[in-house]
């Protein structure tokens, strides 16, 4: 055996699941298909807007003719765009009808970089869900099962956020809030006087407001308050596999990362019902290598993992690794995300704030749960928000030239607040990815993504729409512009499903410890698993569950089970 | 392509001295001369002719003045605008940000029977303020990016940014709610 244990993929879920492996005295190989990065020196976070490459704007016709897809994201810009892939390198197809939106990044760290670090616990309400309305599977295990591990990661990714007591947003170990601002306060006491079980708080958010000895000594500082975060954060102010999770892997000198290593296939031992080794292509010279360890965890993003065990096809496993139920690759599900509205606040004109919040605010999920008012769908939304007093930028849209322009746009203009509505999306098996008869420029199958949201998705986006905009409008906002229509899912890069967890075998794929049902030493711990989407963004949850499979592996190995 | 893989800022540094050094030797007409863009088959192909640059450094003047803060001269619209073309702009950009200049001209000869350039103050303030009446009436997507980049440029520059506006490169601090008149001016970014 080469190692103790290969992890495909280092962003959030891959990251957190070497630190633990390490920490655990596993000898753990990190694979990435993307290029090498260094923490800090490869960030441009310490550029003003006008040393920006041309201002933070990426040249138009490179946006067109190589980042169609990506550009779309509202974390890409000239400071950032090396941190999303090229579409016209890394094609995908889908139906003509039916387009989904793909973003990604493939370097060390993944989307760790660029990810928005809302960091949120899944309630009870959400691992029963699939139970009680009979769509999907049922989740094979409760809060209780992953709640101490949500202490573990919260605690050591560092989450600032407040304590508010809710069954459906559980609270947390978090470091010190970030504040409401003025128009937030006041948008906070209305709601909630007009809605006695809505509750507005500052967003949770993966950023150190306070940093503990355990963040400082692995090279992290306070959040600086910049609000430029998708381009890195050379103070480690937020969370990512670069700050964070790789750096403790790394202290223990049981880690070994190999950079532009794709995987293509993992090989499959019938006889032990075990993977025997992980078949790499060098990205760059294209020669193909294997490596071997007593444990394999797939960490490779929820479409990139789909990819690798459909790839995978044995004579024990003609339709993929682990895929005897014939559900990798299907029940593909993404948030719901965007219905929701903006206005305008005519008040409030001589307050202010100073600093860049990198986070709004939260309004958890209350329809078809507090409230119990009857509604056409099932489960819910919950909604992120924001608000600030626009700048200079009105004055594109805004009639005026000459000094009356200048000495207008000298001061901030209206409060503007928007209201972003993230929706649960049922697990259906025909929303799914295959592979596709053309191979990309490793000679591996292009992933054909067939997903599309359904009745019940578009209910929920117009009643989160409608509520959005009635909550603005009592609020005194005025000038209410609803968005929508429904977008393509993969617009809330919240991919999750195509590996999901589950009580059986017959139609899961993965059982109650992110392990495979049917070979004992694969594990995965990415969006994939999840059994259902849930309303709240779903990276924590990645984490928790990550750190909660390598240690049950590391215990599985220790006692010689696997 | 892009050279913001490897150090951007290296790049975009080298590129501000050789702007600066050409306006010193020679003013607009010089940076027209020397400052080109490559095109895809080898062609060298010129941005804006000196008359146009000429156009746009009086118009760029009549959108942001210099008041008590600088203005868009001061701040050098025109150079980033030309950088912006040459590099940043589709075809279609460059295209529409051009055909905007020179509506510009039309507007001051059929108005005034004149040159823009030729036009005192308040007369070259009552062309742009029609164009931008009228621009933005019409949803003009032309005239909206050329407006863009002229107040991108200016106040994303160092001295818009700083002197206009505030900007700080690290806050350090969130303060959730304070009188505007104890921050003072909008924020640039």
């Amino acid at each position: 055996m080469d190692f103790d244990a290969i992890v495909v993929g280092s962003g959030i879920s891959g990251g957190w699941v070497a630190k633990e492996l390490c920490e655990r005295g596993l000898k753990t190989l990190v694979l990435e298909r993307g290029r090498d990065v260094q923490h800090r020196v490869d960030y441009l976070d310490f550029s003003p807007p006008w040393e920006l490459p041309h201002r933070g704007m990426v040249p138009e016709e490179e946006k067109a003719q190589h980042y169609a897809i990506q550009s779309t994201s509202y974390a890409f810009n000239s400071a950032s765009s090396q941190w999303f892939v090229r579409d016209s390198e890394h094609p995908y197809s889908t139906p003509m009808d039916r387009p989904f939106k793909w973003i990604r990044g493939y370097q060390l760290g993944g989307r760790s970089i660029t990810w928005g670090r809302q960091t949120y616990r899944m309630s009870d309400f959400d691992f029963n869900a699939n139970r009680l309305d009979g769509h999907g599977v049922d989740w094979p295990i409760r809060y209780a099962d992953i709640s101490p591990w949500y202490d573990r990661v919260e605690r050591f990714a560092g989450i600032s956020g407040s304590n508010e007591g809710l069954e459906q947003l559980p609270d947390g170990q978090f470091l010190a809030p970030m504040a409401l601002n003025c128009v937030e306060r006041a948008f906070k006491q209305k709601v909630e006087a007009d809605h006695p079980t809505r509750r507005v708080t500052v967003a949770r958010c993966a950023h150190l407001t306070e940093p503990t000895p355990e963040h400082i000594a692995l090279g992290r500082g306070p959040c600086q308050l910049r609000n430029v975060c998708e381009r890195g954060c050379g103070y480690g102010g937020y969370f990512s596999s670069l700050s964070a999770t790789l750096p403790a892997a790394r202290k223990t000198g049981n880690l070994t990362v190999i950079t532009d290593a794709i995987v293509e296939r993992l090989d499959y031992d019938h006889a032990k019902q075990r993977v025997s080794g992980v078949r790499v292509i060098d990205a760059k010279t294209r020669q193909g290598r294997s490596y071997q360890a007593r444990v394999v965890f797939v960490c490779a993003s929820t479409l990139g993992t789909a990819q690798i065990l459909l790839a995978s096809r044995s004579e024990h496993f003609p339709n993929g690794l682990a895929n005897r139920s014939d559900t990798v690759g299907r029940y593909l599900m993404d948030h719901v995300m965007g219905l929701g509205a903006t206005g305008t606040h005519p008040g409030f004109l001589d307050r202010y704030y100073y600093g860049r919040r990198p986070a709004g605010f939260y309004l958890p999920r209350y329809v078809n749960l507090t409230e119990r008012g009857a509604t056409d769908f099932v489960r819910g939304f919950g909604f992120q928000g924001y608000s600030y007093r626009s700048s200079w930028d009105r004055g594109v849209n805004e009639p005026g030239v000459g000094a009356e322009l200048k000495q207008r746009l000298r001061y901030p203009g209206r409060w503007e607040m928007t209201l972003i509505g993230f929706g649960e999306m049922l697990p259906r098996p025909d929303n799914r990815v295959t592979l596709s008869e053309r191979t990309d420029r490793w000679g591996i199958p292009l992933l054909h993504i067939d997903c599309t949201h359904g009745e019940n998705e578009r209910r929920i986006a117009e009643r989160a729409s409608r509520d959005a905009a009635a909550m603005l409008a009592a609020s005194g906002y005025e000038n209410i512009r609803s968005n929508g229509p429904i977008r393509a899912p993969g617009d809330a890069v919240h991919e999750m499903g195509t590996a999901r967890m589950g009580r059986d075998p017959a139609t899961s794929v993965l059982n109650r410890y992110n392990q495979a049902h049917d070979v004992t030493n694969l594990f995965v711990t990415d969006g994939s698993c999840m059994t259902s989407t849930g309303t709240v963004n779903p990276s924590l949850t990645y984490m928790a569950l990550s750190a909660r499979a390598a240690n049950h592996a590391a215990d599985l190995m220790g006692s010689g089970e696997i | 392509m892009p050279e913001s893989r490897q150090n951007p800022n290296a790049t975009i540094n080298r590129r501000s001295l050789l702007l600066g050094a050409v306006f010193m030797l020679g003013g607009a007409a010089a940076l027209t001369r020397f400052v080109r863009k490559p095109a895809a088959d080898g062609v060298v192909e010129t941005v804006f002719s000196p008359e146009q640059f000429a156009l746009l450094e009086q118009v760029v003047d009549v959108i942001i003045p210099r008041t008590d803060t600088p203005g868009a001269l001061d701040a050098g619209v025109p150079a980033f605008m030309h950088q912006m073309l040459a590099e940043w702009a589709s075809p279609q950009t460059r295209a529409d940000v051009i055909n905007v200049l020179e509506s510009i001209e039309r507007r001051a000869w059929n108005k005034y029977g004149a040159a823009f350039r030729e036009l005192p103050g308040e007369r070259r303030f009552e062309v742009m303020r029609a164009l931008d009446d009228e621009g933005l009436a019409r949803e003009d997507l032309a005239y909206r990016k050329f407006k863009s980049l002229v107040l991108v440029g200016y106040y994303h520059s160092e001295l818009g940014a700083t002197q206009e506006l505030r900007y700080e490169l690290v806050p350090g601090a969130w303060r959730s709610c304070l009188p505007l008149t104890e921050v003072g001016r909008a924020s640039a970014v």
